[in-house]
């Protein structure tokens, strides 16, 4: 365990805060021992990178809150479909992941131009601005929350509904002061998830700000790969590493004061209930409105997640031979043809793919079980600092720790091919994997092993019949969310991939850098289809419905 | 191509372990001769390129004839220029690539810094334009030039200064810099106001007061997107490509001729420095500067031919760089001293114009 975050992460890191230390800039420039602040002094002192910095930071908690406000009715929503239904319901939220970056620019580009569909119906443009691209971060982030939320809403007890209704909860109370308040740790999951995600990443930024938005990421791309200034670059990553961990603090702290009955008994300021008591005409007007806007979030979650994706499906038979087409030219199947016909080169990439990302989500749920267990159960600081390091990967931009692996290229040439992207991979999805079990495990009641053990169980038994049962939608959820991210990695494998060892994203990306051919909407469909079915097939085997309904 | 495999040596001749030896004590690249040698069945040659159009042609007229005529194995590793570049600085004297494409002025700071190797004799060299001598072995010529689409302006381009019409206004998808296009719309704005590469403080305020842009543009395809949604009127963009766009999806965009010339960009093969399969990476070469590989790239991407011998019927010939007379206008820059101002620029670009 260590040893992945050694190889995988560890090294990458010092690597990047060693550059960062370095006053000399120049691309062959002997890499001196003795530290330098000249880098930390240019960004920091510097208003042009601070005000980027803070925007960043903005970004990152806008698309959060956007997507806990979306997410929430969404979740709610999957959590109340029939149980055969569940798993096209997964897949339904799943889809924007499913899709390349580039594709799904595409798809909102033409969806909020200002002749397109949202500026038509509803007047809204937006396109090229910080709101565009908060929107479109929320889209494909917004699955993450939502795969956390779901695992706290259909793991609670029904009974809990059933009893504050017999004492006359309305639904609206319900979900103020029963739904919500349990959900509320797998949450702080969610939505510090999306806001690490969204505060580090810059390709959406590009695209769909249409070069006018700025965030660290996307500087640190620039100052890296375009400028060569590694320094400079590893610099700007580490100051935005700092402040997303302070961020993810304060959300912290935040959701501590909002969860009194997590926190230890000598902990707890009082033994009130969370929430403000709302005057009771307001109470009236907010329940008479509830259902109407949970219904229109609900509907508007569902636009934007399947929304701009339609036209991914249309365009992949739209006979045009480039994929950013705005109008209909006729039907074609050309373009699956191609896919399959010279496309063993894309079958082979996306074979090798899912195997990386099987052995890569399948090492991260092995790893982070145990390390969940331990961060909620043993509350000491060094647990609590081990739990922070663990973040650290998902705090840094994708980009920075590319640099790093870069500069270990060699390095990393000594261990086979695919060993090297699964160590590298495994360090990218574990905390995905860490924070959505460890959610899981802190809403486990320690009673039912406590039972177990007073009845004679040892703990290997209590834990394989009564706590993997229990956790199992977690650990399902969090291991096709882990499969999902590695499936679709591309900065930092691109840099570790060769002739034969090339992933399906990393191969799509070298294909859009020359022209975007409609056969990545062909890819996209395909990896939607291959996908739901993959979900039905273990559904039908293993049964979902009965992990989430025991 | 991930490890050294020792078994090799036994394969190699003295002059190759000369050339080993002499790379792994550092010894400066340039006093390195590579050796010729014969090519081995069953080497591997490991290309680094970009995906879609570029890597079927090659497939189909560079690496299947390889494969056929000497038994070896091709191997490609595609991705975009900075992710390559960054790499092979990185393996300098060391390269995983046998064979890297790069634009014009990376190429040569490529050579200069010892990454890539300058040009040599080789099959089929003797036929290139001087033009496509530098920096290793220029394959396509491309041009930087106005685009725009005719149903949003009041009257054809012609001309850079056109960039500056009252009927343009906020209705620009400016290139970003760095990046081939970017950088030649910064020198052309800078020559336009009596500024060059060595001055380039009237091109950022020229540019400067264009402002608002409607977006900006970080590669073709992303043009094509803004151009397809209705959001920009006009950009500078390599002409080539963007004819065939217009042709085949777009007809309402048009490639401009401006008045001034159009910056040269450029498609350049570099043999890493370093290689161990000289010889075969010189026979990649050669086989894409051959005539056949040459007229694929004309025909189905409008790229412009870099060796003087290749016929092109007039209609097709029209649409790309071609021709002695064509080639001699294109605008050349000193690069080297344009890429040594990168990171300033950049920095000031970033500032003054994209925020």
């Amino acid at each position: 365990m260590g040893l992945w975050l050694a190889i995988g992460f560890a090294a990458p890191m010092l690597t990047v805060t060693l550059l960062s230390l370095q006053a000399e800039t120049g691309v062959f420039a002997p890499v001196s021992l003795v530290p330098s602040p000249a880098q930390f002094a240019a960004v920091l002192g510097d208003v042009y990178y601070l005000g980027i910095l803070f925007q960043t930071l903005w970004t990152g908690l806008a698309t959060a809150f956007l997507s806990a406000v979306l997410g929430l009715p969404l979740a709610l929503w999957l959590a109340s479909l029939p149980a055969r239904w569940q798993p096209l319901g997964v897949a339904l939220v799943l889809i924007p992941l499913l899709t390349n970056v580039v594709v799904r620019s595409i798809g909102f580009i033409l969806f909020m131009a200002s002749n397109g569909p949202l500026a038509s119906l509803t007047g809204i443009d937006i396109l090229f601005t910080r709101a565009a691209v908060i929107v479109a971060l929320t889209q494909v982030f917004m699955p993450f929350l939502v795969m956390a939320l779901f695992d706290a809403l259909s793991t609670r007890d029904a009974r809990i509904d059933e009893a504050a209704s017999s004492l006359g909860a309305t639904p609206t109370d319900r979900f103020w002061h029963v739904t919500l308040p349990i959900a509320l740790p797998a949450l702080r999951a969610g939505v510090t998830i999306v806001f690490l995600l969204s505060a580090t990443a810059y390709v959406s930024a590009t695209l769909i700000g249409g070069g006018k938005v700025w965030v660290i990421g996307r500087l640190v791309y620039e100052e890296a790969l375009l400028i060569q200034n590694y320094p400079l670059a590893s610099a700007l990553a580490l100051v935005l590493l700092a402040a997303c961990l302070a961020v993810t603090w304060l959300l912290n702290v935040v959701f501590a004061r909002m969860t009194p009955w997590l926190q230890p008994q000598e902990r707890r300021a009082s033994t009130a209930g969370p929430g403000v008591t709302l005057p009771p005409r307001l109470r009236r007007a907010l329940r008479a409105v509830a259902p109407t806007v949970r219904f229109a979030l609900l509907a508007m979650a569902l636009f934007l997640l399947v929304g701009p994706l339609v036209f991914v499906a249309v365009n992949s038979v739209n006979d045009v031979p480039q994929a950013t087409a705005a109008a209909w030219r006729g039907f074609t199947l050309r373009w699956y043809v191609q896919i399959f016909s010279e496309g063993s080169n894309y079958i082979d990439a996306a074979i090798l793919s899912a195997q990386l990302a099987g052995i890569s989500a399948t090492c991260a749920v092995l790893v982070a079980l145990p390390a969940s267990f331990a961060l909620v159960r043993r509350r000491s600081r060094a647990v609590t600092v081990a739990g922070g390091l663990y973040l650290l990967p998902l705090a840094l931009p994708g980009i920075a720790l590319a640099l790093g692996v870069l500069r270990l290229l060699q390095w990393f040439y000594a261990i086979p091919p695919f060993l090297g992207l699964v160590v590298v991979h495994v360090v990218l999805v574990a905390p995905f994997t860490l924070v959505m079990l460890r959610a899981a495990v802190d809403s486990l009641d320690i009673r039912l092993e406590e039972a177990a053990a007073s009845l004679g169980a040892r703990p290997m038994r209590s834990f394989v019949l009564v706590v993997v049962p229990a956790l199992a939608p977690a650990l399902f959820a969090s291991g096709v969310i882990a499969f999902l991210v590695s499936f679709g990695e591309v900065t930092v494998t691109a840099f570790l991939t060769t002739a034969r060892m090339l992933t399906l994203p990393v191969r799509i990306y070298a294909d859009v850098q020359f022209d975007v051919e409609p056969t990545v909407n062909v890819i996209s469909v395909l990896t939607i289809v291959m996908t739901v079915l993959a979900l039905a097939a273990v559904n039908r085997i293993v049964g979902l419905d009965r992990v989430w309904r025991r | 191509m991930t490890e050294k495999k020792p078994s090799l040596v036994t394969r190699r001749d003295f002059g190759r372990l000369a050339l080993g030896a002499s790379t792994i004590i550092a010894a400066p690249a340039i006093l390195t001769r590579p050796v010729r040698a014969q090519i081995a069945p069953g080497s591997r040659l490991v290309v680094g390129i970009w995906g879609g159009a570029q890597e079927r042609i090659t497939r189909q007229f560079i690496a299947e004839p390889l494969m056929e005529r000497y038994g070896v194995e091709i191997e490609y590793v595609l991705g975009g220029t900075p992710e390559r570049r960054a790499r092979a600085y990185q393996e300098r004297g060391r390269p995983s690539f046998d064979v890297i494409y790069l634009n014009i002025f990376e190429s040569r700071q490529a050579v200069k810094d010892g990454v890539t190797q300058a040009a040599r004799d080789i099959e089929n060299s003797d036929d290139l334009y001087e033009l496509a001598k530098l920096g290793g072995y220029g394959v396509a010529f491309n041009a930087v030039t106005p685009v725009y689409d005719a149903t949003m302006v009041d009257a054809p381009m012609t001309s850079w200064a056109d960039f500056w019409r009252p009927d343009l206004a906020g209705k620009i998808a400016w290139p970003t810099y760095p990046g081939a296009q970017g950088t030649a719309a910064l020198l052309m704005a800078a020559r336009l106001n009596g500024g060059d590469e060595y001055n380039i403080d009237p091109g950022f305020k020229a540019v400067a007061e264009l402002k608002p842009f409607a977006a900006f543009q970080g590669s073709q395809a992303q043009l094509y997107g803004m151009f397809d949604a209705d959001q920009v009127a006009a950009s500078a963009e390599f002409g080539s490509f963007t004819q065939k766009y217009a042709d085949t999806q777009n007809p309402d965009i048009m490639v401009s001729k401006p008045s001034e010339g159009m910056p040269v960009a450029m498609n350049v093969a570099c043999i890493t420095e370093g290689t161990e399969n000289q010889a075969l990476a010189e026979a990649w070469v050669s086989l894409h500067l051959s005539e056949a590989c040459q007229r694929a790239y004309a025909e189905e991407i409008y790229y412009g031919p870099t060796i003087k011998s290749l016929e092109l019927p007039p209609e097709l010939a029209a649409k790309c760089v071609y021709g002695e007379e064509d080639v001699a206008n294109l605008i050349d820059f000193d690069w080297e001293h344009v890429i040594a101002q990168q990171g300033a620029w950049s920095s000031r670009f970033n500032r003054e114009i994209q925020s």
